[in-house]
C-alpha cells in the first residue's frame, strides 16, 4: 500500500494506527481479564453446590446424597446447576436437566454435549466408587463474554473514528499553513524579493522555520540589491572612459597610418583601458566585502602595528608631495579583522587625503583603543549635505572631478568597516575633512 | 628555457607563447587540464604557467597532482579571480606564485624569472647578503656599502633586503607592493617610486654614475644588473 503523499496525513494516519493498536491490545486484556474472573466465579460456585453435596455425603452416606440430589430433581434444578451421582451397580440419578459426562470425570474441566450445549463440570470422587458431578451451563457465561466484546468493539470504533477525523482536521490545519508559505515562497521565485513568509504567531517549530527562510531571504534580497547597485554602477560609469576609449581609436583609424601617431594612441588607449580594469577591479572587492564572505578569513591582529606600518609607507609619498602625514597611535590595540583589507582601507583614507586636501594638506591619523580610527586634514573638508553621498559608489563632489581616481575609494572604506561591525562618520574637523572608523553601537 | 602554458582560452594562450617565444623560450602550450596535467607529468619543463579555472581538470588539481607526484617545478597560476583568500588557496596548493588576469606581459616575465632564479634553500636562510659593494647582515641589522655603513629606515630595509635577494632580476611595481609592503591593491600615489627614489639616493651610484638601483622602462626596477 502506498502512503498518501501528505505528511500531516501520513502522521494522522500512523497515530491513528498506533491508537487503534494499543487500544486492541488494552481492550483484549480487559475481555480476557473479564472472562477469566467469570469463569472462575462459575468454578467457584460449581465447587461450593459440591461441597455441601460432599457435607450430605459425608453426614448421611450414599443414600443421604441422593436423597438431597432427588430433593434438588424436584425443585426443578438449582439456579441453573445440574448434577449426577452414579452408584456402581445402580441407574445414575441427576438433578436438574440430564447430561453425559464420563464416570472417571475428577476436578474441573469444560464439557461438550452431543447438542452442542457447552458445560462447565466439577467431578468429586468419593469412598465406595461413589462418583459426583456437578455442571453449570456456559451459556450466560459466553453471552456475557459476548456482550462485552461487543461493546468494547464499539468503543474502539468510536476511538478510531475520533482519531481519524481530529487528524485530519489537524492536517488541513497544517496543510493550510504549509501551503500559505509555500505560496509566499512561489511569490519570490516568481521575482516578488520583499515577500515574506507568513507566521501563524504561536512561535512553534514552523513559525521558527519561517523566521530562519525570511532571515535568508532578508539576505538575499539585500545581497541582490548590491549586486543590482554594481550592474547600474558599471554600466554608468564604466560607459565614460569606454566611449572615450573608441572615440580615440576610431580618430586615429581614420587619419593615416603614421608610427609616431599610432604609438600615441596606443598607449593612451592603454592607459586608458588600465583605468577601466582597475575600476573594475575596485567594484568587484567592494561588492565582495560587502557580501561579508571574507569574514571568514578574519583573525586576531595587531591594528596599532597595522597603523603605524602603513602610515610609514605613506610619510615619504606624503612629503614627496609637499604635505605632511603624522600619526598618534595608541600601542596594542587588537582586533579580529582581515589585515589586507585594513591596510587597503587606511590606505584609502590616507590617499584620499593627499588627493582631495590640496596642496601642503596635513593629515594626522590617530588610533584609538575601541577600536577608533581616526583621519583628519586641514584640506577643504565635505559640506555636511555631501557626506552621506562621498560614501557611495562613483560619487564625486564637482571640484574633485580633476583629480584622479574613480570615487570609489571611500565606498570600499565604508565597504571594509561595514565587514567589521564598525561605522564610517564624516565630519568637520575644522577646517578640514576629519573621517572616523569606529564600531558601530548597538 | 623551456615553459608549459595550460591555459584554456586561445587568445590568452597565444599571447603568453609568442611572448615567452620572442624571449627565447621553448613553449608547449596545452588547452585544457587533462592535456596540460599529462605534459607536466611526462616532460620535463622549467616553468609551469597554468590558468586557475580550466575545462577538465582545474589548475588547483593540476597544482595537487604535480607536487603528489614530487614534481617540483616551479608553478605560476594564473587567474582571474585576484582576491586574498583565492591567492591563499593557490599557494596553499603548492603554487610558487599568484597573477591576476589581465596583467601586464613585463609583469609576467618579471615573476617567470623571479621564479628560475630563486635563491636556492641555503641561500634563503642566509644571513649575509651580498650584492656587488653592498653588503647586508641580516643579524646585526647592519647594511653598507664599500665597507662604508648606510642608515635604512624599516621599509627601506625591506625593499632592499627583497630586492638584494632578487638581485640581477626585473622587479615590477606589483611584485614590490605584494612581498615589500603586503598590499594586494595598486595604490593611487607613487608609492613604490617615493621608496625606490629615496633608497636609491642613499645607495648612490655606481663608478659609472648610474644608480645602483636602476629603472626598467616599462618593466619596472632592478639592482645588481650594473657594477
Amino acid at each position: 500500500m502506498r502512503l498518501p503523499r501528505s505528511l500531516a496525513l501520513r502522521v494522522t494516519l500512523l497515530v491513528a494506527a498506533i491508537v487503534l493498536l494499543a487500544s486492541a491490545l488494552g481492550f483484549g486484556m480487559a475481555y480476557f481479564g473479564a472472562v477469566r474472573l467469570l469463569q472462575h466465579q462459575l468454578d467457584d460456585d460449581i465447587r461450593e453446590q459440591a461441597a455441601t453435596l460432599t457435607d450430605e455425603f459425608r453426614l448421611f452416606g450414599v443414600e443421604g446424597l441422593r436423597a438431597a440430589i432427588e430433593a434438588r430433581a424436584l425443585h426443578a434444578g438449582p439456579e441453573g446447576f445440574s448434577m449426577r451421582l452414579s452408584e456402581p451397580g445402580r441407574e445414575a440419578s441427576f438433578a436438574g436437566r440430564s447430561f453425559e459426562a464420563p464416570e472417571d470425570l475428577r476436578g474441573a474441566t469444560d464439557l461438550v454435549q452431543p447438542g452442542g450445549r457447552a458445560l462447565r463440570a466439577h467431578g468429586v470422587a468419593l469412598p465406595d466408587g461413589v462418583v459426583l458431578v456437578v455442571v453449570a451451563d456456559l451459556q450466560d457465561l459466553r453471552a456475557a463474554a459476548r456482550g462485552l466484546a461487543g461493546l468494547l468493539a464499539a468503543s474502539g470504533v468510536v476511538t478510531a473514528a475520533i482519531i481519524v477525523v481530529a487528524g485530519l482536521v489537524l492536517a488541513r490545519g497544517l496543510e493550510g499553513r504549509l501551503a500559505r508559505i509555500s505560496a509566499a515562497a512561489g511569490a519570490v521565485m516568481d521575482g516578488d524579493l520583499a515577500q515574506r513568509l507568513p507566521l501563524a504567531g504561536r512561535g512553534d517549530e514552523l513559525d521558527r522555520l519561517a523566521q530562519t527562510i525570511n532571515h535568508m531571504l532578508s539576505r538575499i534580497e539585500a545581497l541582490m540589491a548590491t549586486l543590482r547597485q554594481v550592474t547600474n554602477d558599471v554600466a554608468h560609469d564604466l560607459r565614460g572612459p569606454l566611449s572615450r576609449l573608441r572615440q580615440r581609436l576610431e580618430g586615429a583609424l581614420a587619419e593615416p597610418r603614421a608610427a609616431a601617431a599610432d604609438q600615441a594612441v596606443l598607449e593612451a588607449a592603454l592607459e586608458e583601458l588600465d583605468g577601466v580594469l582597475a575600476t573594475f577591479a575596485a567594484l568587484l572587492r567592494i561588492a565582495q566585502v560587502e557580501a561579508g564572505t571574507r569574514r571568514a578569513a578574519f583573525a586576531a591582529l595587531d591594528l596599532s602595528a597595522l597603523v603605524a606600518a602603513v602610515v610609514e609607507v605613506y610619510a615619504p609619498v606624503a612629503e614627496e608631495a609637499g604635505a605632511s602625514l603624522t600619526a598618534r597611535v595608541v600601542p596594542g590595540v587588537r582586533m579580529q579583522g582581515d589585515a589586507a583589507l585594513l591596510r587597503q582601507m587606511l590606505a584609502n583614507l590616507i590617499e584620499n587625503a593627499l588627493a582631495h586636501g590640496g596642496a601642503g594638506v596635513r593629515i594626522g591619523v590617530s588610533l584609538m583603543a575601541g577600536p577608533v580610527l581616526e583621519v583628519r586634514d586641514d584640506g577643504p573638508g565635505v559640506p555636511a549635505a555631501e557626506r552621506a553621498r562621498v560614501m557611495g559608489r562613483f560619487y564625486r563632489m564637482d571640484r574633485s572631478r580633476a583629480t584622479p581616481g574613480a570615487g570609489l575609494g571611500l565606498a570600499l572604506v565604508a565597504a571594509v568597516a561595514g565587514l567589521h561591525e564598525c561605522a564610517v562618520v564624516l565630519g568637520d574637523a575644522e577646517p578640514g575633512l576629519r573621517v572616523r572608523v569606529a564600531p558601530r553601537e548597538h | 628555457m623551456r615553459i608549459l602554458v595550460i591555459e584554456d582560452d586561445r587568445a590568452t594562450a597565444d599571447y603568453i607563447a609568442k611572448g615567452l617565444r620572442e624571449a627565447g623560450h621553448g613553449v608547449d602550450v596545452a588547452r585544457d587540464g587533462k592535456d596540460g596535467l599529462f605534459l607536466a607529468l611526462s616532460e620535463s619543463f622549467d616553468v609551469i604557467i597554468t590558468d586557475r579555472m580550466l575545462p577538465g581538470v582545474d589548475g588547483l588539481s593540476i597544482l595537487r597532482a604535480l607536487r603528489a607526484a614530487g614534481n617540483a617545478t616551479p608553478v605560476l597560476v594564473l587567474t582571474a579571480l585576484a582576491e586574498v583568500e583565492e591567492r591563499v588557496a593557490g599557494l596553499d596548493a603548492g603554487a610558487d606564485d599568484y597573477l591576476a588576469k589581465p596583467f601586464a606581459f613585463s609583469e609576467l616575465r618579471a615573476r617567470i624569472d623571479a621564479l628560475t632564479r630563486r635563491p636556492a634553500g641555503a641561500a634563503a636562510e642566509a644571513t649575509l647578503l651580498r650584492v656587488g659593494a653592498l653588503e647586508m647582515d641580516l643579524l646585526r641589522r647592519i647594511v653598507k656599502r664599500d665597507g662604508a655603513p648606510i642608515e635604512l629606515l624599516p621599509t627601506e630595509w625591506r625593499l632592499l633586503e627583497y630586492m638584494m635577494r632578487h638581485a640581477g632580476q626585473v622587479l615590477t611595481r606589483t611584485m614590490l607592493l605584494e612581498h615589500v609592503w603586503d598590499f594586494n591593491f595598486d595604490p593611487t600615489t607613487n608609492v613604490v617610486e617615493v621608496h625606490v627614489s629615496r633608497l636609491r639616493r642613499k645607495l648612490g651610484e655606481t663608478p659609472e654614475g648610474q644608480p645602483l638601483i636602476e629603472t626598467v622602462r616599462g618593466a619596472g626596477y632592478a639592482l645588481g644588473r650594473r657594477g
